[in-house]
């Protein structure tokens, strides 16, 4: 290590030492022509004898710099330069190369990327690991069997957010709110503060005249505080604000502030109207501050307790202690871990959520509470992309480990070509680790600007992934980017490559036997070559065998994403998905009543329905791919459990071109003040009427005042709420009659002539005439939203064909070079098989055998592997078994077709050798 | 592996080390005369040669046995002259007492008929 130091202050101050050394040489000549002067010779003759007596200068002065120069780390940088001409030389053989490798990085970044982005970031807060965010579990509760207002098995009688379902039974991490306040009172001791929130979902926001929805957050008094995130301006929520009513104030995001009022400090103090209910801006969060969900971005912040203002009747979700919706995180004393806070938190709340229940069933399945890490936030995105990353990393990894295969037969093939070079250079006495070193250092070189090449693909590859898994949707929060930990790996990884495709090149082509590769001369094999070239073509085409088996695993599973698909786009819908725009309008938000809010809605249809283009509109609760409301319905007395809602208005059949089969739709003849009536769907009416015909039958609508509705009509069946389920049976329900729960944004549907696209501005300039205080949002056809709801399977179905057809082509680039290179290597033998009379087919043959077997050989290894591993595609699958048998066929027909197309050429050329040409070369 | 460091200084290394540092025991001295003066007292029977005194030189001074300074010479020219170190002086006593031994088994296997 001393010698380490020493030879770097020596290596740093080498020109001064080199001057040095000069000088005392000088000096020592001089000194030795003058004792030859004092012998008495001339002053040439003394100068020459001096000279003559150093011996060789340039010799000395290399020795001499030997000492203090780092050997290795000249040599280092002689191989990098002596690689870079080589590179040069041959430059396809390069831009293949590097090529093949950056891709294979690229993707891999771009995927490492998004999986840094969900698995690996903490929230941009102080010490987010002392964060911890609190859950219960229970047994796996079925919500279908349970009513919203009755006493049930579980003390969660009603809930508002998502129970997670496992092998273990159910999680969530909502909570009624007395909970939170006994939380609150009991965990001083463990935790340094507990806040609770709960989603706002779209809030309607108007600014100057400007209505616009935006994604609210209503937070308790101590979130920012338990966050501890100091405002980028103003003061953010404290507990004084969190109180019913208390001055209604918000805080918005700084995104949000900077949109809509042009920079963080001019919204400070500014009036807003949220949901019509004045309120004014105090503070904007940090930059780079979302929340306490990686998934989500609020633009605005607002007390808790200020739902009361928009909704009074709430006041009863504070005290109920049977409805689950707050959520709730803590933050660690110091020296406290998780498991003391849980132990001393579970106490409290099992005695509290005792006293909830309201018989033994409910006794007998408490939840219990669990504390979790919150570090990282909540885990939707987790949830939600995990997997799907999973998958893809798995196919850019076989897509690196395909282009790193080619490569290494590259370099084989290349090492072949520099045999002579290599022997030559061993035989005058270069060291075969010094020989290996430089190879080495050849394909390292390729990796690392495979490696920077690869980094460029993965910004343009992070973009398309951004898009792609977005589809248009608004408020995308996964958000990767190239950050040091991603350049880390991928440099890492880009040295590995070249290491691993360059070790066995490196170590075959330093032992060759010397002294016949170095008598060989181009064109002529000596026999003691044969069996050295026998072996290296046998790694290369291992090398080859290997591609062509993770060719065909990604081929497969293209196929199943892509056959996924092709189920997925031929679901019978069950309505006419063209030409039809969407778009949601939230009158209540802009602070109409009920009744009033009926009225708007009607108009609105009525005057869009007047549109000129426009053949049909009509309005409904959700869109039927969006919804999924269930409600209490029952049946002559028994609960129809799997039942769905849909609130629609009048045309609603009409305008979605769903088949009437019995009886009449809802039409304008259905208002507030009219009997309350019901359309079944077909699946409904088979379900619970069997034959019978249920038109004038009654179905009972529990709720906070139970409603019977006379069945009117039976719809055909359609889908309802996605393509993958299966299709519930379906009530659809005047929405103006059963306003439970309360009447909220309605989606509009218009059936138009030609684009739907083409009416939005016109639908937007119509909305804002008849209430400037309402937007229109989520504008979008009708088939773009069914799109959105298989966006992963189209994703899948792209990238996995995309990266088979890559692998295909790499695989079949290194067949072909192999092939070729046999040819070039039998020419000989070839043209006398021509001369003594063989058929050009049969030369052919003579060279499809060998694809044959090669493809063969790929196949038989990667066949049980496909088979195998295919399963664990299944989650990812719609109306396909894993192991489907098209699929499969598929693959192998396509690779077998593209590997005989590949070793067609050379197979060709093999064939118009001409006998004379062959001969004569040997 | 490495061809660079030649024979001619292998073959000498030990004891040209050795010589050097016992050349400079008495003072401070610089490359020529630290050559010349192993010829003569060796009686001319050791030739120092030019190609291997200065990478020796460098490689004591790498090991910190010798200092090195530029100082005037006695004729005026500027030379870079050579002294011992502590260090130099402890691996000299080492170096000359594995000598000696060396020499006297030369001495008794190449002349046992002066037992």
């Amino acid at each position: 290590m001393n010698s380490v130091l020493r030879k770097l202050t020596w290596w740093l101050q080498r020109w001064r030492k080199e001057e040095e050394l000069r000088q005392e040489l000088q000096f020592h000549l001089e000194e030795e022509a003058d004792e030859r002067r004092a012998d008495g010779l001339t002053d040439d003759q003394a100068t020459w004898a001096a000279h003559r007596d150093l011996g060789n200068m340039a010799l000395l002065r290399e020795d001499t710099r030997a000492l203090w120069t780092w050997s290795l780390l000249e040599q280092v940088a002689q191989d990098a330069r002596y690689a870079l001409r080589t590179m040069l030389r041959s430059p396809t053989f390069a831009g293949a190369a590097v090529l093949s490798i950056a891709l294979g990085i690229g993707a891999n970044a771009a995927i490492y990327s998004f999986m840094d982005a969900i698995l690996l970031r903490a929230l941009p807060v102080f010490d987010p690991v002392s964060l911890v965010e609190v859950n219960w579990r229970s047994r796996p509760i079925a919500f279908g069997s349970q009513s919203a207002s009755r006493g049930t098995e579980f003390v969660m009688h009603s809930i508002d957010g998502s129970v997670f379902r496992d092998a273990s039974g159910a999680r969530a991490g909502i909570f009624p709110f007395p909970a939170f306040e006994r939380l609150q009172q009991s965990s001083a001791e463990v935790l340094s503060s507990i806040f609770a929130y709960y989603r706002a979902r779209a809030v309607t926001v108007m600014v100057d005249g400007e209505a616009e929805q935006a994604d609210g957050e209503y937070v308790s008094g101590d979130f920012f505080r338990g966050l501890a995130v100091s405002p980028a301006a103003g003061r953010l929520i404290l507990a004084d604000d969190d109180r019913a009513g208390a001055t209604p104030v918000a805080v918005l995001g700084m995104g949000y502030s900077q949109r809509r009022f042009g920079s963080v400090a001019s919204a400070i103090g500014q009036p807003i109207l949220i949901n019509n209910i004045a309120f004014t801006v105090v503070g904007v969060t940090p930059p780079g501050f979302f929340g306490v969900d990686p998934g989500r971005n609020p633009d605005v912040y607002l007390p808790m307790h200020a739902n009361l203002l928009f909704e009074p009747g709430a006041a009863n979700t504070y005290l109920d202690e049977n409805y689950y919706w707050v959520q709730m995180m803590g933050r660690l004393r110091p020296g406290v871990t998780l498991a003391q806070a849980q132990i001393a938190l579970a106490g409290p709340f099992g005695e509290w959520v005792a006293t909830t229940a309201t018989n033994d069933a409910e006794r007998a399945n408490l939840p219990v509470l669990r504390l979790e890490e919150g570090a990282s936030g909540l885990d939707t995105l987790r949830r939600r992309y995990s997997q799907p990353l999973y998958v893809l990393l798995a196919m850019v990894g076989l897509i690196l480990a395909i282009a790193c295969a080619n490569t290494a037969n590259l370099l084989l093939a290349r090492a072949t070509a520099r045999r002579r070079e290599i022997a030559l250079r061993l035989s005058i006495g270069a060291g075969r680790l010094r020989v290996a070193r430089q190879l080495l250092t050849e394909s390292v070189l390729l990796a690392s600007l495979g490696g920077a090449f690869g980094v460029l693909i993965a910004t343009v590859g992070i973009d398309v992934l951004t898009q792609l898994l977005a589809n248009g949707r608004e408020g995308f929060t996964l958000h990767a980017e190239l950050n040091w930990r991603v350049l880390f790996v991928t440099s890492g990884l880009s040295l590995v490559c070249g290491i691993l495709f360059g070790l066995a090149p490196a170590i075959q082509s330093t032992r060759p036997a010397l002294m016949p590769t170095l008598k060989d001369t181009i064109g002529i094999e000596p026999r003691a070559r044969v069996r050295d070239g026998l072996l290296r073509v046998n790694l290369r085409h291992a090398l080859v065998v290997a591609q062509i088996a993770i060719s065909l695993l990604l081929l497969v599973g293209a196929g199943l994403f892509v056959r996924t698909l092709s189920n997925l786009h031929s679901v019978e819908v069950g309505f006419n998905r063209d030409n039809v725009l969407l778009f949601d309008v939230n009158a209540p938000q802009a602070g109409r009543s009920e009744a009033e809010a009926i009225i708007f809605y009607d108009d609105l249809r009525r005057q869009l329905t007047d549109m000129p283009g426009v053949r049909a509109a009509t309005l409904s609760h959700a869109s039927l791919i969006r919804a999924g409301r269930q409600l209490p319905i029952s049946v002559n007395g028994a609960l129809a459990a799997a039942t769905r809602i849909l609130g629609t208005g009048p045309g609603f059949f009409t305008t979605m071109q769903i088949p009437m089969l019995l009886g009449r739709e809802i039409d304008e003849r259905d208002r507030r003040e009219t009997l309350p009536v019901a359309v079944v769907s077909d699946l409904f009416a088979k379900t619970y009427f069997g034959s019978d015909n249920p038109i004038g039958r009654q179905i009972r609508l529990d709720g906070r005042a139970p409603q019977d509705l006379e069945i009117i009509g039976v719809a055909a069946t359609a889908r309802y709420g996605g393509l993958k389920g299966e299709t519930p049976p379906v009530v659809y329900i005047p929405y103006a009659q059963v306003t439970f729960p309360r009447l909220q944004q309605l989606t509009y549907a218009l059936r138009t002539d030609g684009d739907p696209l083409r009416y939005v501005s016109a639908v937007r300039a119509l909305v804002h005439q008849a209430d400037s205080r309402v937007p229109v949002t989520n504008v979008k056809t009708q088939a773009a939203e069914i799109d959105q709801t298989i966006n992963q399977e189209i994703v899948f179905a792209r990238l996995c064909s995309a990266f088979a057809v890559l692998a295909l082509v790499i695989a079949c680039v290194g067949l072909y070079g192999s092939m070729a290179y046999a040819v070039v290597r039998r020419t000989s033998e070839i043209g006398i098989r021509v001369a003594l009379g063989a058929r050009r087919r049969a030369v052919i043959w003579l060279v499809l055998r060998e694809v044959c077997v090669l493809a063969a050989l790929g196949l038989a290894i990667s066949l049980p592997i496909a088979l195998g591993t295919s399963r664990l595609l299944e989650s990812f699958l719609f109306d396909l078994k894993p192991n489907d048998p098209g699929a499969l066929a598929g693959a192998v027909g396509i690779l077998l077709s593209a590997a005989l197309l590949a070793g067609y050429g050379p197979a060709r050329k093999a064939s118009r050798i001409p006998p004379m040409v062959a001969l004569r070369n040997d | 592996m490495p061809q660079k460091p030649p024979a001619r200084v292998e073959l000498l290394r030990g004891t040209l080390d050795l010589l050097i540092l016992r050349t400079l025991l008495p003072g401070p001295s610089h490359g020529h005369a630290i050559s010349k003066h192993i010829q003569r007292t060796s009686e001319d029977l050791l030739q120092v040669e030019t190609g291997s005194l200065y990478p020796a030189l460098y490689r004591l001074e790498a090991n910190g046995w010798i200092d090195a300074s530029w100082e005037r010479s006695e004729k005026g020219k500027r030379a870079r002259y050579y002294r011992i170190t502590a260090r130099g002086r402890k691996q000299l006593v080492s170096e000359q007492s594995k000598w000696n031994a060396f020499a006297r088994a030369m001495g008794l296997l190449l002349n046992p008929s002066e037992e």
